[in-house]
């Protein structure tokens, strides 16, 4: 972790919403996670591993980066 | 609460259970030895071993009933990465505990002729590490991390 470190966000409270209301239920089903998992994310509290992240923006067919952002910038 | 948490719990409490069960016993039952002998060469006899098979005993029943309970009313999910991370973070704990308890045992035992007071050193920090450690992940799971 950088000297940044613990700035990771996130959309997928947005991308959710967006995707028709997906729950974190269904979202943690379809990824193999919990769905508590899936909260602590969803709040910045815990930074999952690439390969989580990389299955969250598979599931909203979007872009790491359009999910997961580093720092302060805002996409 | 999910099923994680939920069988943290009843381990949580099925340790504190038996705990408090064998310490009162073993209390108890080496009661007249307190009286007669210096504790340094107190030993442990049969009575005490019986008492510490109960204590599993009472453990290992409470642990079965408790995790049917949580089957009947929760849907059992599988173990994910952070769930991992957490206990790994629990075990770390733990761990810590235990070797403080194993220093302290082994100091016992070079100063004691009887071998008492080390085994029941040695059996409480295991039982306060084990605690340690799901107190620690149950934290952890509450806090969000």
């Amino acid at each position: 972790m950088g000297k940044r470190g613990g700035l990771i966000r996130n959309r997928i409270r947005d991308l959710r919403e967006a995707a028709g209301g997906i729950t974190q239920q269904e979202l943690a089903d379809a990824i193999g996670i919990t769905r508590q998992t899936v909260n602590a994310i969803e709040a910045n509290k815990y930074s999952p591993s690439l390969e989580v992240a990389f299955e969250i923006a598979l599931v909203f067919k979007a872009p790491l980066e359009k999910v997961f952002q580093y720092g302060d910038v805002e996409q | 609460m999910s099923f994680r948490e939920k069988s943290l719990w009843v381990m949580l409490l099925a340790m504190g259970l038996a705990a408090f069960f064998y310490g009162h016993a073993v209390a108890y039952v080496s009661h007249e030895q307190f009286e007669t002998v210096p504790w340094r060469t107190m030993t442990v006899d049969a009575p005490m071993v019986v008492m510490f098979h109960i204590g599993v005993a009472v453990l290992v029943a409470f642990a079965i009933v408790g995790h049917l309970a949580i089957v009947l009313f929760d849907r059992r999910t599988a173990e994910d990465e952070r769930d991992r991370l957490i206990a790994l973070k629990g075990a770390r704990v733990g761990g810590f505990v235990l070797a403080t308890g194993v220093f302290f045992a082994l100091w016992l035992a070079v100063i004691s002729t009887g071998n008492f007071g080390f085994t029941q050193l040695l059996l409480a920090f295991w039982v306060l590490a084990q605690m340690a450690d799901y107190a620690v992940q149950l934290w952890l799971h509450r806090k969000g991390r």
